[in-house]
């Protein structure tokens, strides 16, 4: 038999001896949106963001979204406002993107390129830190997005005619899983 | 590059309609306008109670007395202007209310049918007077309610003002 016959054959017997992608999944997140009016201050959590990761040839592609709809701010009002001027009824959806070099998850602090996807709208944020651990099988990212309402064109919501500030920024804390 | 579609997003839940940010556009404008009126509506009624004091006497007519009455009509007109407002917002299907919002939607039970009834004890009241009787009977009532209803107002404002 020739040697290409039989590597041939090993490589369909045992697939992973094949060069294949790697794969993470997110597990669990917490993203918390914080934001200021001049006389207090409101948080917004949401649990429910989806994500995955594949690596291949050494860069991994990550993508991750949550609905809009999902955060919660203790008060449903302030929610419905909230998904109101975010245009959240017609653009439901935040969505980040970001390619990585595999290398990195030796690091302890991860510079990232992000693609946030918000409003309708879409912008860069680059070299935003997120800390890493691992943790047995499981990856810990955690990290600020320092999201601004001018960046998606989002008019700033008044209480008694005091408008909010522009920084909103996003506290993320994620959970990844190797598949 | 992978999709939406990939994290188990479907194209429905990912995708929005132009109707549904209508729908939210009109309910945050249409309860902005009820804010609006609702806090305008303070000032008369503020001034009615401050009124109210001069608004007894024996005098079958006074100044105050009109006063009192002209304030209060204004009150009663701004707050149901208001109520309109709040009442006629669209509803949002799929949604709950929770939080602070629930004890604001709650006081209407108090401040509403203060709103009915005060008007008309006063009327009552006003009409006594104006006979040159003392005010008896279920018009005494008037500065009661009215004083539960400014009480409840004032607490249905606070409780969208402040987080506790």
């Amino acid at each position: 038999m020739s040697t290409k016959f039989i590597l041939a054959l090993l490589l369909l017997t045992f697939p992973r001896l094949a060069v294949a992608d790697s794969q993470r999944i997110l597990e669990e997140s917490t993203l918390t949106y914080h934001v200021s009016y001049p006389l207090k201050q409101t948080e917004g959590v949401s649990h429910a963001a989806k994500g995955k990761g594949v690596c291949h040839d050494g860069q991994c592609d990550f993508l991750i979204a949550v609905a809009v709809k999902s955060f919660d701010s203790g008060d449903s009002n302030r929610d419905l406002h909230m998904l109101q001027v975010v245009r959240g009824g017609q653009f439901p959806m935040i969505t980040v993107r970001t390619h990585l070099p595999e290398g990195a998850s030796s690091l302890s602090t991860i510079a990232a390129d992000l693609e946030v996807q918000f409003a309708g709208q879409t912008v860069q944020y680059k070299q935003i830190a997120f800390q890493h651990v691992t943790k047995g099988g499981d990856t810990l990212i955690t990290g600020t997005i320092p999201l601004t309402l001018a960046d998606f064109k989002i008019d700033p919501p008044t209480l008694l005619a005091l408008p909010v500030k522009n920084d909103v920024p996003i506290r993320v804390e994620m959970k990844w899983r190797a598949m | 590059m992978f999709s939406l579609q990939d994290l188990g997003i479907s194209s429905e839940q990912a995708q929005g309609t132009a109707a549904d940010q209508a729908r939210l556009d009109k309910r945050s404008h249409m309860l902005k306008l009820h804010q609006r009126f609702g806090l305008i509506a303070t000032v008369p009624l503020i001034a009615s109670v401050a009124t109210s004091f001069g608004a007894g006497g024996r005098s079958t007519s006074t100044a105050d007395r009109w006063t009192h009455l002209a304030l209060g009509s204004a009150t009663g007109d701004l707050y149901f202007i208001s109520a309109y407002f709040a009442i006629r917002a669209p509803r949002i299907p799929g949604t709950q209310s929770h939080g602070q919002i629930r004890v604001h939607k709650a006081l209407v039970w108090i401040h509403g049918p203060g709103m009915i009834l005060t008007p008309i004890l006063g009327a009552i009241a006003f009409d006594q007077k104006s006979k040159g009787e003392k005010v008896h009977g279920i018009a005494s009532a008037h500065g009661a309610v009215a004083i539960v209803t400014a009480a409840a107002y004032s607490a249905a404002i606070v409780s969208v003002s402040f987080k506790f």
